[in-house]
């Protein structure tokens, strides 16, 4: 089990295009991965690989996350997903 | 002839044969198969799986060229079918409880399109639809049948259906239909949100469309007023024909102007801002200078308890980000009287709008109004955001409702939390006591802006929801204009910001004249933006300022208006 926490810093979130790319990077990892949204106790971990449950938590920008990986390839996936979270999925 | 009623969300007139668009409709029932058959109807889903891939696949080919845009909603769709939790759903209820395919794909989808039903963000919430769509196009392959839509259209038509999918709006021919007319659907629904892209008419929420309208009837469509004439009369036809060509020439001449920089014709600028409800993108926001209105109301209505800071806070920021790097103007909470809230307890007043509304109730409720203005406040650290208040009547409310934008202020320092330390603070000018002493007000707050709805409605003494009274209400009258012109005057001269957020700001023969009493910035529904900029360059600074000196010194509406008019008219 591997995590980090971050916040979404771009400003559409994790809707539309970035959620999509945020699931396609999650799928090339073997590990079982999560987000959760770390500002509302009621949240459970979302599949990460599942464009509809990341879609249904809502994340916008500024939303407080952990990402947790739990798997052969769990550094790596984890750290790739918060790479791509910290690069603002390339919006200014 | 019979009218049909409905919502008009994308503006525009049409006349034409009625199309009715049947959708495949499933027809599911709760349905189990016996033990042993489990790989068999688990491998009828992959199939269906694989055939609805095939369909999308085919689709985003014969798009990706020439609508990347539309290409996209598809690529979506083929991320949902293959969507890990939707798969696994299903296999597990084809495995656990021996549940039909058919059964299991309804369910499994349906659970997770009411989840993002539920997402506060209206964007998210409008996937769902997307959800459905790929769901019917699985119930569809599971049942045998071929593809419908509406791509291969014979003629020029109107649709009517009861509902129209992502799928649908993204495949039909678009150079066929004049107009679309459903059962079910609001304001930011999907069809409105790409009727309004694509400009074709629209008018949702027709109750029976279907029902009442058959193929190849003839209809008017009338979405501007939000009407359906049905078995029009020759007489009608002829007008609506005329009203169709009046209003395609005015729509041509007046969106060239959408994104030019409002100049009169001598040269001077003006600022043209958006009142805004929502938080949904809009493209008119490139149009803009600044938000000169956000009515804050829909978060308050649109919630089913009361708004938490941290709902309101996001809502005010997604504003701001729509806005890209404009300043937002928030209005805080205009609710009471007539406008209430299920979940709060009002008590009935004989004369709502002479009672304990908006400031006047928040200054009553101050926990409310504090979460309101904390969340404002919070906002205002990523973005230009301004403090506004509704229902001002004297200095004394002013510094009450000052005195608790400083209380909220100091909190936030004491929390550490960040805000815009040099926030301006401003009023609604609606209600004719502050406006006859606008001098006072002015050196008390950053900026005003004037609601002139409100305004006419006091000023007058018309109760402007009251319909055997509509003449009455008057808001081209000289005495609006004599006041406006004195509110201008003392800002101006006090060196502060006056805006008019009103109608009368949208209507483009109320702006010119406010734009000769001194009125430099105009705050208007997005539909309004082309037309204003429009009329107003046709005029230069002086001969403004002369027509404002005129309508001052006439003595009716009627001879403002026909005045106003006549003299755009000698222009265009």
């Amino acid at each position: 089990m591997y995590s980090k926490q971050t916040e979404l810093k771009n400003a559409s979130g994790l809707h539309a295009r970035p959620a999509s790319e945020f699931v396609a990077m999650a799928k090339q990892f073997e590990s079982k991965l999560t987000v959760q949204r770390l500002d509302d106790e009621a949240a459970l971990p979302a599949n990460a690989k599942s464009i509809i449950k990341i879609l249904a938590q809502g994340l916008s920008v500024g939303t407080p996350i952990e990402i947790a990986a739990d798997g052969p390839d769990e550094v790596e996936a984890v750290e790739k997903l918060y790479e791509l979270v910290e690069s603002k999925f390339g919006e200014d | 002839m019979r009218i049909l009623k409905g919502n008009p969300v994308s503006r525009g007139i049409a006349l034409g044969k009625v199309y009715i668009y049947k959708a495949f409709k499933a027809d599911v029932h709760e349905s189990y198969f016996e033990a042993g058959k489990e790989d068999e109807f688990y491998k009828k889903y992959q199939d269906a799986v694989k055939t609805a891939e095939k369909e999308l696949d085919s689709i985003i080919t014969s798009m990706t060229g020439e609508s990347p845009e539309k290409a996209k909603i598809f690529t979506a769709h083929v991320e949902i079918l293959m969507d890990e939790e939707v798969e696994e759903g299903v296999k597990e209820m084809i495995y656990e409880s021996r549940t039909m395919p058919d059964y299991a794909v309804d369910e499994i989808y349906t659970h997770f399109a009411n989840l993002l039903e539920k997402a506060k963000d209206p964007l998210i919430a409008a996937r769902a639809a997307d959800l459905r769509d790929v769901r019917n196009r699985v119930l569809r392959i599971l049942k045998g049948e071929k593809e419908s839509n509406l791509s291969s259209l014979r003629e020029n038509v109107i649709i009517v259906a009861h509902d129209l999918l992502p799928s649908d709006t993204a495949t039909m021919d678009r150079n066929r239909v004049m107009g679309i007319i459903t059962e079910v659907g609001g304001a930011t629904s999907h069809t409105a949100i790409i009727a309004r892209s694509y400009k074709i008419p629209a008018l949702l929420g027709v109750a029976d469309a279907t029902a009442i309208m058959s193929n190849g009837d003839n209809v008017i469509m009338d979405a501007l007023t939000g009407k359906v004439l049905l078995d029009p009369e020759r007489e009608t036809i002829k007008e609506y024909q005329e009203k169709l060509v009046e209003y395609i020439k005015e729509e041509r001449e007046t969106s060239q102007y959408l994104d030019k920089i409002p100049l009169v014709a001598s040269g001077e600028r003006f600022s043209v801002g958006l009142n805004v409800g929502n938080t949904d993108p809009d493209e008119s926001y490139k149009y803009v200078d600044f938000v000169g209105l956000l009515r804050t109301e829909f978060v308050y209505m649109g919630s089913e308890h009361l708004p938490t800071e941290q709902e309101q806070f996001e809502a005010y920021r997604r504003v701001l980000a729509n806005a890209m790097g404009n300043p937002v103007t928030l209005r805080t909470l205009d609710i009471g009287g007539d406008k209430t809230l299920r979940y709060m307890v009002m008590p009935k007043e004989d004369n709502p709008f002479l009672g304990n509304r908006a400031l006047r109730f928040c200054l009553v409720h101050i926990d409310m109004f504090k979460t309101q203005l904390r969340a404002a406040l919070r906002a205002s650290a990523f973005g230009p955001l301004q403090i506004m208040f509704p229902m001002v009547g004297t200095m004394d409310d002013i510094r009450a409702a000052k005195a608790v934008v400083e209380q909220v202020k100091q909190d936030l320092r004491t929390e550490g939390i960040a805000f815009d330390e040099k926030i301006h603070v401003g009023i609604m000018i609606e209600i004719p006591s502050i406006g006859m002493i606008a001098d006072m007000a002015a050196k008390e707050v950053d900026f005003a802006s004037v609601g002139t709805n409100d305004l006419t409605q006091y000023l007058h003494a018309v109760d402007r929801m009251n319909p055997a009274i509509a003449d009455y209400y008057q808001s081209m009258s000289p005495s609006m204009f004599r006041m406006l012109g004195r509110i201008f005057a003392e800002f101006n001269k006090a060196g502060k910001s006056i805006s008019v957020c009103g109608e009368l700001a949208g209507d483009h023969l109320g702006a010119l004249v406010m734009f000769g009493l001194g009125l430099r910035k105009f705050s208007m529904n997005a539909a309004n933006i082309g037309r204003v900029k429009r009329t107003l360059s046709l005029f230069t600074l002086e001969e403004a300022v002369n027509i404002a000196k005129n309508v001052q010194n006439l003595s009716s509406e009627a001879e403002v208006i026909a005045y106003v008019k006549a003299e755009v008219e000698k222009r265009s």
